[in-house]
C-alpha cells in the first residue's frame, strides 16, 4: 500500500522531472533543462516561500512551545482539557478556517469593524488581508495545533521533580528550562518546525485564498504548471527543486539549533 | 520568590493559554455562527437566525452529488485505512523498540510531505497508467495519508500490550483468528474505532490531494474551494458548519473512547 501509492509516484516524479514535452505529450529523456528553468525563472519566488515559511514555522514552534509548556506546568487540571479542545481543533476544516480568515481579516471583517468600533482605528487597515501578514496568520492558525502535540509528548517525559531539584539547589527559571527542559524537548521542538516549516512551503491553498495577487509562493506556481500549462516535467522539476531547498534549509537550522544547545 | 510574583507569572501565563484557546476556537465559531444568521455579509451585529442556508443547499443537487462522493470516500478510507493500518501496527509492536520506531517515521512521511507534492506525483502516475480519475483513484490516494495516523494510535496501545497472553490462547488450542477476536480485539478495540474515526475525519476534510486525483467530481471540500472561488455565499458556512459537524463530533469520541493524548 505504502509502496505502491507513496514510494513509486514519488519515484515517478522524480524521474519524469527530467523528461521532455513535445506536442503536449510526455516524452521520456534526460534533459536538465527543467531544472534550469525552474532556477532561473522561479529561484526568486523559491527563497520567498523559503523565507515565509521560516516566520510561519518559528512563530507556530515558538507559540506552541509556550502553550504546550503552560498545558504541562502551569494550568493544573485544566491542563487536560485545554489539550483536549487544541486536539479536537486539529481535525477538521482546513478550507473553513482559511475562509473564515478571509472573512475576519477583510475590509468589513470583523477584525476591522471591532477595532473600529473600538475607536482605535478611523478606517479599515487594508494590509490584513490579501497580503502575506495574512497568510501567515492563517497558516499559524491551521499549523498550530500540530505543532502542539509533538511538544506536548517531548514535555510530557520532562519530570517535574527535576525542575523542583534543579531550582532548590539555586538555579534561576532561565537555567532550569536551558539545562534541563529544553535539552529534553528538543526532538519535539524539531518535529514541530518541520511539520510547519514544510507544510507552508508547499501549501498553495491559503496564498490563493488570502495572499492576494501579489504574493509569490512558489506552491500557487507548481500547482498552474500542472493544472493549467500542463507542464508536468516543469511542475515536478520545481517541486522536486522547492522540496531540496527546503531540506537543506532544515538540515542547516537543525544543525544551529544543535550548535547553540551544545554551547553552555 | 516572592509569592506575589509567582501569583502575577501564574496570572500572565494563564491569560497567555487562554489567548491561544480563544485564537484557535475564534474562527470556527464565526463559521457556526453566521450559518445560522440572515446575515447577508459576515459582520456583526446578527441580523436575527434563520435556517434558510441549509435549506439553500438542500435544494441544490451539486450538494447532494457531493455529499454522496465524500460518504463513500470517507467510508471506504475509514474501513480500509483502519484494517491495513491496524494489520501494521500489530506487526510494528512485535518488532523491536527501535526497529519499530524507525520504519513508523518512514510511514509517517507522507504525513510531512506537503499533499500538493504527494497530490502530483499521484495525479502524474494515475497519467501515465491511463486510470480514469474518480472516486476509485480518490479511495488508495487517501489511505496514503489515513494510514499513519491509525498506526500510530492503535501502535500507541500496543506497546503495552502483553504478547504473552497471545501466546498462552494459541497453546491451550485457540486458532489464530479466535485468539485475535477474544485477546487482541477487546484490549486494542477502542483504540481501533477511535483510529478509524480520526482516519475519516482526515479523509473527510482532505481537500489538497483529493483535488488532484478526483478529476472532474466533487466532494464537499472540492465543493467549498468553487463556491470560494466563485461568490462568497453564506452557504459556505453551511457546508463547513456540515463538515466541522462530523471531523470535530467524530474527532471528540475518538479521542474520548481511545484516550490518545499526543
Amino acid at each position: 500500500m505504502f509502496g505502491v501509492f507513496f514510494v513509486l509516484p514519488m519515484l515517478y516524479l522524480v524521474v519524469m522531472s527530467f523528461w521532455r514535452l513535445r506536442l503536449y505529450r510526455l516524452e521520456p529523456a534526460f534533459i536538465i533543462k527543467n531544472y534550469a528553468l525552474t532556477i532561473a525563472d522561479y529561484g526568486e519566488s523559491i527563497l520567498f516561500t523559503i523565507a515565509l515559511a521560516f516566520v510561519v514555522g518559528s512563530l507556530t514552534t515558538l507559540l506552541a512551545y509556550g502553550f504546550a509548556f503552560a498545558l504541562r506546568f502551569r494550568s493544573g487540571r485544566w491542563g487536560d482539557a485545554y489539550l483536549f479542545i487544541t486536539l479536537v481543533t486539529l481535525f477538521g476544516g482546513y478550507l473553513v478556517k482559511i475562509y473564515a480568515w478571509k472573512t475576519i481579516l477583510g475590509n468589513g471583517g470583523i477584525l476591522n469593524t471591532g477595532l473600529m468600533t473600538l475607536g482605535l482605528i478611523d478606517e479599515p487597515i487594508t494590509w490584513f488581508l490579501f497580503s502575506p501578514v495574512a497568510v501567515v496568520i492563517t497558516l499559524i492558525h491551521f499549523l498550530l495545533p500540530f505543532a502542539v502535540l509533538p511538544i506536548y509528548g517531548a514535555l510530557r517525559n520532562v519530570d517535574p521533580r527535576h525542575l523542583e531539584a534543579a531550582r532548590d539547589l539555586g538555579a534561576r527559571p532561565r537555567r532550569v528550562f536551558r539545562d534541563i527542559v529544553l535539552p529534553q524537548t528538543q526532538a519535539g521542538l524539531v518535529a514541530a518546525f518541520t511539520l510547519a516549516f514544510l507544510y507552508s512551503a508547499g501549501d498553495y491553498v491559503t496564498p490563493r485564498l488570502v495572499g492576494g495577487p501579489n504574493i509569490q509562493m512558489v506552491g500557487t506556481f507548481i500547482e498552474s504548471q500542472f493544472v493549467q500549462r500542463l507542464n508536468m516535467p516543469q511542475g515536478a522539476a520545481m517541486a522536486i527543486t522547492t522540496m531540496a531547498a527546503c531540506v537543506l534549509f532544515l538540515l542547516l537550522m537543525v544543525a544551529a539549533l544543535r550548535a547553540t544547545l551544545r554551547q553552555r | 520568590m516572592i509569592p506575589v510574583r509567582e501569583r502575577l507569572a501564574a496570572g500572565v501565563w494563564h491569560v497567555f493559554v487562554l489567548g491561544v484557546i480563544l485564537f484557535l476556537l475564534t474562527p470556527l465559531v464565526l463559521v457556526v455562527l453566521f450559518a445560522f444568521a440572515a446575515n447577508q455579509i459576515q459582520a456583526f451585529p446578527l441580523e436575527g437566525l434563520t435556517l434558510k442556508w441549509f435549506a439553500a443547499l438542500a435544494d441544490w443537487s451539486a450538494f447532494w452529488v457531493a455529499l454522496e462522493n465524500s460518504a463513500i470516500i470517507t467510508g471506504s478510507v475509514g474501513i480500509f485505512a483502519t484494517a491495513i493500518g491496524t494489520a501494521a501496527a500489530l506487526a510494528l509492536s512485535r518488532m523491536r523498540v527501535r526497529r519499530a520506531g524507525l520504519l513508523m517515521t518512514l510511514l509517517s512521511l507522507p504525513v510531512t510531505i506537503p499533499p500538493l507534492v504527494t497530490g502530483l506525483a499521484l495525479l502524474a502516475s494515475y497519467a501515465v497508467l491511463r486510470l480514469k480519475l474518480g472516486v476509485q483513484t480518490v479511495i488508495p490516494s487517501h489511505l496514503v495519508f489515513t494510514q499513519p495516523f491509525v498506526i500510530l494510535i492503535v501502535y500507541a496501545r500496543m506497546a503495552s500490550f502483553d504478547h504473552s497472553l497471545l501466546d498462552a490462547a494459541r497453546d491451550m488450542g485457540a486458532s489464530r483468528w479466535y485468539a485475535f477476536r477474544t485477546v487482541t480485539l477487546p484490549i486494542a478495540g477502542p483504540s481501533i474505532i477511535g483510529a478509524a474515526l480520526i482516519a475519516m475525519a482526515v479523509s473527510l476534510d482532505d481537500f489538497v490531494i483529493t483535488y488532484f486525483t478526483i478529476g472532474g467530481g466533487n466532494t464537499l471540500p472540492t465543493l467549498i474551494w468553487s463556491m470560494l472561488r466563485k461568490s462568497l455565499s453564506p452557504s459556505v458556512n453551511a457546508i463547513g458548519t456540515l463538515v466541522l459537524l462530523f471531523t470535530i463530533g467524530s474527532s471528540v469520541v475518538a479521542l474520548r473512547i481511545s484516550k490518545y493524548r499526543g
